[in-house]
């Protein structure tokens, strides 16, 4: 025996199957793109290896003038230029291969790329090329290209990230400047100092602290206003209290001539919490719009039958009642009714089901299911929003928006530090008062500016954004900080089956008999599109001929001169002879949940094939894991109850706890009715699930879902392992416990300066050493935080 | 210490220049990815 040498793949160093150079198709096409336009300086500068993926999209719609009027814009001075959005865009590598395209195509005038975005801007000359060639390019070197959506909001974005960052900027000058002056003023205290240039010195930190920090705390103001308005409280509203109380006081103070001033310890206040506001944005629109882009491109172009023959017209123009053609592997754009042809419909995108179901002239099919076998001929009875999965995706949009606001645990704080400082604040000055009125305002004042939350308000966001980029890191993308405390506390997780716990395809699960026809069926079922078919391919099978295959039922063909049947049990029953043993594995097969399929050679049965969908390597140890965090987990599937609990089986789990045969709107209300009783979080991947993912407490996308799905849910899981999910639990859980300690902190230091600013003795030069040093406490117990740190 | 009633100001000014600088980066959208430009200087060919 020989040992098989594993040689790396070319492209992406990947072992190679014995004999190629590259370990997949895709890898052999990216790496012959990047020779052929001499650009192997790709392979020096990337930092990490992965398969390439590229589709055989034609890209002809994005010549379409529709889509040219909606995304293309016209350069002054000739040329066009449009937005693209790139998958798998991910190191300097990348964006040197995508900004080399002009050198590769000609008529490319420049290509920018915006990494962070997966952004690709191109500028070309369309009277030397097309967009669909310069998309088939970018498409060859491994990037499969989407027109970039959500431009509008973009924008909107942009502008609100350009107004935190001036603020941040105008913060920072203030900062660093009324520093400089608070130390000529403390040196002062101590050296003694002209009492002209002290009022001067007072004078210039006044001029410079009351418009900046004015300018630059209004988001704290603008929250606590809604806040106040709303009737709700916010941690800004004490915020605001102490911004506004320190430079009121202070400016009176410096018009009086005496008291203290605390220009520059609001300062770094306003500074740090406008840098934590930005690194927390930063990071959820990394992951928000890292989900939002991944809108795949909808099928805008249908085929209708009218009297001329068949034309392609855009989607918006079928009416009830038109007939239309689609093609087996196209996705059926409306809901209708079949007219002509036998086909098998997988329809997993509306009930989960792993099995594609046989239609025929008169069954209903809808909107959004794919046409898997054969041509269709089919009326229209319902298009757009009246669809099933139409009704569905609007009934979506609504639950998303109305998700209620959790209150934050930081905001419950909030509110009873906003009374405890206030009435603090009175009793002080009740107490001073009878000694000197203006003391007793002084000590008040004092003890609003000194206890003004700064910690307080560093802790979640700083704990939260080293949360969020670790996870991101990892491939778990978090849209907001409140997802983190949504998912903290442990309750009803309700996991979806196909494509979640399994990988969404069939295979063989079972094999009874004789295991050499294995070959043999593989090479008849070669040809076919079928889901069946592929569950038995194999590398080297031999060649059959004469194959004929009859929807729904089996394939036969001749392969070295033997005849070969593979097909539904039934199909074989009419054609061959069945021993009964092999009736025995028929019966046994079906028991387990499994869809049996008997293969024959020469009219008889040697072999009954159980065809399944695997379950996940790593669900097994996930679902432990959650179930040890104190998760009840719960399937949810549209599959049928018996697959269901033997899946469950698999992973542990009471058949009592496997729901199957529900369907969307049957999963939306089971998580609406739980979500009454406590926290509940659903995982999901389909069309199917994302009603139910917008209606828990949590929703969870895993890998591969629909953009639906994604768009409902809070988290989205980019690694295709679903230990992810356990991962993303036990990352929460750590991040609010690192919350609380820094709170606690926090809290320790405004009952500590509180104390001091009652009694009087608070000295502003302790209050500027004081504020520092709670503010590095809270952000070195933030970075100390355990969560989502990778298990060594 | 009378310089400092001239000098004062005057490095307040300057100040305010530098934020000036840094309001006209952020609008003229210097800032908006900084992410790419980073690794676009390994790029020594072009």
């Amino acid at each position: 025996m020989t040992a098989v040498v594993a040689i790396a793949c070319v492209h992406c160093g990947l072992p190679s199957p014995a004999g190629c150079d590259y370990c997949c198709a895709g890898c052999e096409i990216v790496h012959a793109a990047i020779a052929e336009h001499g650009l192997e300086r790709f392979y020096g500068l990337r930092e990490t290896a992965t398969p390439a993926r590229t589709s055989s999209a034609s890209y002809a719609e994005l010549d379409d003038p529709a889509f040219r009027r909606i995304h293309i814009d016209d350069v002054a001075g000739g040329g066009c230029h449009v937005a693209l959005y790139l998958e798998e865009l991910r190191c300097t590598a990348c964006v040197w291969l995508v900004e080399s395209t002009p050198r590769c195509l000609d008529g490319v005038n420049e290509v920018r790329v915006d990494l962070g975005r997966a952004r690709a801007d191109v500028w070309w000359d369309p009277a030397v090329t097309s967009l669909a060639a310069i998309a088939h390019h970018l498409d060859r070197i491994g990037h499969v290209v989407h027109p970039y959506r959500g431009a509008d909001r973009e924008r909107h974005r942009r502008r609100e990230d350009r107004a935190l960052l001036i603020k941040l900027g105008v913060a920072g000058a203030a900062m660093g400047n009324l520093m400089l002056l608070a130390i000529a003023l403390y040196a002062g205290l101590f050296g003694g100092m002209a009492a002209a240039d002290t009022l001067f010195f007072r004078w210039a930190s006044m001029l410079v602290a009351v418009p900046a920090l004015g300018f630059a705390a209004t988001p704290m103001f603008r929250t606590a206003l809604g806040s106040l308005r709303a009737g709700r409280l916010h941690l800004d509203l004490p915020l605001s209290i102490g911004i506004l109380a320190g430079l009121a006081w202070g400016t009176a103070n410096v018009i009086r001539g005496v008291g203290d001033i605390y220009f520059d310890s609001l300062s770094m206040l306003v500074f740090l919490l406008l840098v934590s506001r930005w690194v927390v944005l930063r990071h959820q629109r990394r992951a928000s719009s890292a989900a939002e882009m991944l809108l795949a491109l909808t099928p805008s172009r249908v085929r209708r039958i009218d009297a001329s023959g068949v034309s392609d017209v855009p989607i918006e123009a079928i009416a009830i009642g038109d007939r239309l053609v689609v093609r087996a592997g196209e996705t059926i754009p409306i809901d209708g009714t079949v007219a002509l042809g036998t086909s098998a419909i997988d329809a997993g995108l509306l009930t989960g089901e792993s099995r594609p179901v046989e239609v025929a002239p008169g069954d209903r099919v809808h909107a959004g299911t794919v046409n898997v076998a054969g041509p269709l001929e089919v009326i229209a009875s319902a298009v757009g929003e009246q669809t099933r999965v139409g009704a569905l995706v609007a009934k979506i949009a609504g639950l998303t928006t109305r998700r209620a606001a959790i209150e934050r645990l930081v905001d419950q704080i909030a509110g009873r530090f906003v009374a405890v400082v206030t009435l603090g604040a009175v009793a002080v000055f009740a107490v001073w008062s009878p000694v000197s009125p203006a003391l007793g305002a002084e000590h008040a004042m004092a003890l609003l500016v000194v206890t003004c939350p700064c910690a307080l308000a560093l802790a979640t966001p700083l704990a939260v954004s080293v949360a969020l980029g670790r996870a991101a890191r990892r491939g778990i993308l978090i849209k907001g900080a409140d997802a983190l405390e949504r998912l903290a506390t442990p309750g009803t997780l309700y996991i979806d089956k196909t494509g979640t716990l399994t990988e969404g395809r069939l295979a063989i699960a079972t094999w009874l008999g004789d295991v050499d026809a294995r070959a043999l069926a593989a090479a008849v079922e070669a040809g076919s599109a079928h889901p069946i078919a592929r569950a038995f391919a194999l590398d080297h099978a031999p060649v059959a001929t004469e194959v004929r295959e009859q929807l729904g039922h089996g394939i036969e063909g001749l392969v070295e001169g033997r005849r070969i049947l593979v097909g539904s049990p039934s199909w074989i029953r009419e054609r061959c002879i069945l021993r009964s043993d092999a009736e025995a594995w028929i019966s046994d097969v079906a028991r387990r949940g499994e869809t049996p399929i008997a293969i024959a050679i020469e009219r008889t049965v040697v072999a009954v094939v159980g065809l399944a969908d695997p379950v996940r390597s790593d669900a097994r140890s996930a679902l432990d894991q959650l179930a040890r965090m104190g998760w009840r987990i719960e399937i949810l599937s549209g599959d049928d109850t018996r697959v269901v609990t033997s899946v469950g089986a698999q992973l542990g789990l009471d058949p009592a706890r496997c729901y199957g045969a529900m369907s969307p709107e049957k999963k939306l209300a089971r998580v609406e009715a739980t979500r009454a009783r406590g926290p509940v979080v659903m995982v999901g991947d389909g069309v199917n699930d994302a009603a139910a993912i917008a209606a828990a407490t949590c929703g969870i996308a895993v890998s591969g879902a629909a953009e639906i799905a994604i768009e409902a849910a809070d988290v989205y899981l980019r690694s295709p392992s679903i230990g992810a999910i356990a991962a993303t639990a036990a990352g929460a859980t750590a991040t609010l416990a690192t919350i609380r300690r820094s709170l606690r902190f926090s809290l320790v230091y405004n009952l500590t300066t509180g104390t001091l600013a009652a009694l009087g003795i608070i000295h502003p030069l302790l209050a500027a050493v004081l504020m520092p040093a709670s503010s590095l406490t809270v952000l070195a117990s933030s970075l100390r935080s355990r969560a989502f740190r990778s298990p060594q | 210490m009378t310089a400092l009633y001239i000098v004062l100001p005057l490095a307040l000014l300057v100040a305010a220049g530098a934020v000036g600088a840094f309001i006209w980066a952020v609008r003229s959208g210097q800032l908006d990815d900084t992410e790419t430009p980073p690794r676009r200087i390994l790029f020594d060919d072009d």
